[in-house]
């Protein structure tokens, strides 16, 4: 459990040694034709955390004379506005699988701050959100709270972000000014040149970190910043450790059309099975996303069972019993092959997840939902009956934090500093308050005329702003997928016990939506 | 012409020379506390009055000079074992680091309020812009008005071309550096008569590309960068902790002024008032007891009341000047710096506008 990272770090670092061997053998005369380019700030990785921090630093007055470049290792130059014309002329656009939810405090800051021209009629924003527990019925915890958060695609953030500096760029009559964005190019080196007169180490500044390309070109920078997520080479080159396990799990996500529109209010579902969380959350229309942890095993006979049989799937794990669903992974490991949407187990069990499902839907209406016809349809789900074609994928799930998330001339931004399991969706939250943060701090060293890769009171105001609330976010997830990972009966029982409190105490439940989406 | 940092470290090994002065110095003289609250016969410091006619600026200054020739050999190996902690955000300095945080906030703070001025001021009477509340609207209106507002704040200040700095007494470039990264200046100047922290300066400039035609030092005095430089007028002259240190600050404050942009031009001093408080923190805890300042560092009889300050410039130049603003400073322990409005107690810092048009 609490193994570090170090087969995925030492698989990156093998990588990267073996790259630097390929460029030895003709680099040399390269580089000394090549030229050092120097940048301002360097942000390191294309996704939405290094799109807002981009957009931000330009949007501010103070930090918009900085020479900002960005680098990412997949073509977004071209496949974000592509996206992103397509996705706002065309309504009937499908929705894609990755979909976070993002907090009215992050939200203002997008909309607000940065102006993102974010496609509205993709985003939905939810009312409340309805846990359940997966070893009982009754138990469920309801938290309700006016636009209590928005379900936004995070290639809609991406995308809107990339316009927003398209916008920005074009306003930039100075070409320094002007965003570069180097797109399909991966870094092959960082390293910190070698002081040949120690000058640097004798006045206390250091040395500006040089990031090799492999288009060939090599930046020195002042800042340079991590958006590089998990692997990230930032991390390795400024040597940050960071504390976290793999949970042994995998999250299916995917894109689920719905029978109707939900009619009462939109709120999140999410239910606590023994194999971990399954989340079905709303997105506009007829639409939902889901996001369903589950174990490694599991997550693979998921990902390619046909459609409808998936779709039965979800629908009988938010209403049924765990040995229900433990009867049906039985019979999904009997099937030869999966992708046969013929054989004869899965009509066998669509018909006995109908069967089963009549039964407990009749079941609960008669004992909990005696005076209210609509009992089901406002405690539970609403119905699934498609998957969106190829838009279920497998991640696995994880928790690391860094120690630190500065260095001298280093920042580490987002999934670069810390993971978290999806379970309370705060991952892109933290790196959004990362980005909010770390903009407030490079802005106020530049009013102060500070150099913005000094970690003394530039890079340390914006660790220390975060570090602490990011470390509670992670802690209190953790603690919750260990608390509801368990089937042992006297924990089970607690947390029951624990809903029930929460249930009637008034105050905790908002004092806990204030902590996970801000303030009202 | 030293900032008081430069001073301290300095003085450890220089003040051995003038431990005479030094050891006597930091005693406190109730005497001289009578003098906080000037009378009118004599308003100031009568070590700022004196000499007012009889003094040849030229030869001070060539004394001045010599003075530091004598010394040269001796500062030249301080200096060469302070370079390596001059920088250094965390050592000895670290006291002068926060200080010039808070020193940068209050310059903006004074530059952004007067400095820039509403279109409706500029233009003429065709445009008024109705005074409003911005916290009635809704949250995504104001930050956006704020955004415009913040925008056009730095547009307008670096609208002429940007402005001119001369920092006096740069000491290792602290404050100058700073101020030559402000998108809205456009060359600074800085001199002190020390060659040991010109020349830390001179390096640690070279470190960062920004800074470079911007910014430039000299190892000079101040009459003698005026003669060099054809009498030029800068927009903004500093003179951070410097006035407490010198001898004459009568006399420095007037070449200073002198500087100065006729019309809107900006003079920011800072210095330490001369009262019971000010004695207590900068010599007795400081000095004695927390160590953090060398010990001979500060002279009560040196300080200079704010009162005094402005009563001078009340006086010599009753219709040419604009105190904008007066800030008391306070350090707090592991909080860094403040600033508070008692002005008359303690550290304080001043910005002074020459209004007149000439």
């Amino acid at each position: 459990m609490f193994s570090r990272f170090s087969t995925a770090l030492s698989f990156r670092q093998a990588s990267l040694r073996v790259a630097k061997q390929h460029r030895k053998l003709y680099s040399t005369e390269v580089k000394q034709v090549q030229d050092k380019i120097l940048t301002d700030i360097l942000i390191v990785g294309g996704g939405p955390a290094g799109l807002t921090l981009a957009s931000a630093i330009k949007s501010s007055p103070l930090l918009k004379h900085y020479k900002t470049t960005l680098v990412d290792a997949t073509p977004i130059s071209s496949s974000l506005p592509t996206f992103y014309e397509k996705a706002s002329s065309d309504e009937q656009f499908p929705f894609t699988n990755r979909v976070v939810s993002i907090t009215p405090r992050n939200m203002d800051f997008l909309t607000a701050d940065l102006n993102l021209p974010l496609m509205f009629n993709r985003i939905q924003p939810f009312d409340g959100i309805c846990i359940s527990d997966g070893l009982s019925d009754f138990n469920t915890l309801t938290m309700d709270r006016d636009s209590m958060g928005y379900m936004v695609e995070l290639l809609n953030l991406q995308s809107s972000a990339h316009q927003k500096i398209l916008e920005l760029n074009e306003k930039f009559i100075d070409p320094n000014e002007k965003i570069q964005i180097i797109d399909n190019c991966k870094v092959l080196d960082i390293k910190s040149p070698t002081v040949e007169d120690n000058a640097e180490t004798n006045l206390c500044s250091d040395a500006w970190p040089e990031v090799e390309l492999d288009n060939g070109q090599i930046f020195k920078t002042r800042l340079l910043i991590g958006c590089d997520g998990f692997n990230s080479p930032v991390r390795k080159f400024a040597n940050i450790d960071s504390l976290g396990w793999f949970y042994n799990k995998w999250g299916v996500v995917a894109t689920m059309k719905l029978e109707c529109p939900p009619f009462s209010q939109i709120r999140g579902w999410q239910r606590f099975l023994p194999t971990g969380p399954i989340a079905h959350l709303p997105l506009p229309n007829d639409n939902a996303t889901l996001v369903w942890s589950t174990t490694p095993e599991l997550s693979q006979l998921l990902t390619k069972v046909p459609a409808p049989v998936f779709a039965k799937l979800v629908n009988a794990a938010f209403l049924l019993e765990d040995g229900d669903m433990q009867y049906y992974y039985n019979k999904l490991r009997q099937v030869n092959d999966l992708s046969n949407e013929n054989d004869p187990i899965y009509s066998e069990m669509i018909e006995d997840i109908n069967y089963r499902m009549e039964d407990k839907s009749e079941h609960i209406t008669k004992f909990y939902g005696k005076n209210d016809m609509y009992f089901l349809e406002e405690n539970y789900p609403p119905t699934v009956v498609d998957i969106q074609d190829k838009s279920r994928a497998r991640f696995p799930m994880k928790m690391f934090h860094c120690n630190t998330y500065v260095a001298p001339r280093v920042a580490l931004v987002g999934d670069a500093a810390h993971a978290t399991h999806p379970l309370a969706g705060q991952g892109l939250n933290m790196g959004l308050g990362d980005s909010m943060s770390l903009v407030k701090a490079l802005e106020q060293a530049s009013s102060r005329g500070l150099d913005l890769g000094q970690t003394d009171f530039v890079l340390n105001e914006y660790w220390k702003e975060r570090y602490g609330t990011n470390m509670m976010l992670l802690g209190i997830t953790d603690k919750l997928h260990k608390l509801y990972g368990s089937s042992n009966p006297i924990v089970t029982t607690a947390r029951q016990f624990g809903v029930s409190v929460l249930n009637n105490i008034g105050g905790l439940k908002s004092l806990m939506m204030n902590i996970v989406s801000g303030p009202k | 012409m030293l900032r008081s940092s430069v001073k301290k470290l300095l003085s450890k090994h220089v003040c051995r020379l003038e431990s005479t002065i030094s050891s006597q110095a930091p005693k406190f003289n109730p005497e001289l506390l009578n003098n906080t609250i000037p009378t009118h016969e004599q308003k100031f410091n009568p070590e700022l009055l004196n000499n007012l006619n009889q003094v040849d600026s030229t030869k001070n200054i060539h004394t001045a000079h010599n003075g530091e020739k004598k010394m040269n050999s001796d500062e030249q190996l301080h200096f060469e074992q302070l370079a390596p902690t001059w920088w250094d955000s965390k050592g000895s300095q670290r006291i002068l680091h926060l200080m010039n945080l808070q020193r940068l906030d209050f310059i903006n703070d004074v530059i952004q309020s007067h400095k820039v001025s509403l279109p409706s001021t500029v233009s003429g009477a065709d445009l008024y812009v109705p005074k409003f509340n911005i916290d009635v609207f809704p949250n995504e209106i104001q930050k956006n008005i704020n955004n415009e507002l913040n925008t056009a704040i730095y547009e307008e200040l670096g609208s002429t071309g940007g402005m001119s700095v001369l920092d006096i007494g740069c000491g290792g470039g602290l404050l100058s550096e700073s101020m030559a990264r402000l998108p809205f200046v456009k060359s600074v100047e800085g001199i002190d008569m020390t060659p040991g922290v010109i020349e830390v300066a001179d390096r640690h400039k070279t470190l960062d590309p920004m800074l470079q035609g911007k910014l430039s030092y000299e190892l000079c005095s101040l009459s003698e960068k005026a003669a060099q430089s054809q009498y030029k007028k800068y927009d903004i002259v500093t003179m951070f902790e410097m006035l407490e240190h010198v001898d004459s600050p009568r006399e420095i404050l007037s070449e200073a002024w002198d500087r100065v942009e006729d019309n809107g031009g900006i003079l920011f001093v800072s210095t330490i008032n001369r009262d019971l408080i000010s004695w207590f923190t900068t010599i007795f805890m400081a000095e004695q007891v927390l160590k953090v300042v060398p010990k001979g560092t500060h002279h009560l009889s040196k300080y200079i009341n704010c009162k005094e300050i402005e009563s001078w410039f009340e006086e010599s130049f009753p219709f040419e000047h604009k105190i904008l603003n007066t800030k008391g400073t306070m350090y707090v322990p592991s909080q860094g710096w403040f600033t508070h409005s008692c002005k008359d107690i303690g550290n304080y810092c001043m910005a002074i506008q020459k209004t007149v048009v000439k």
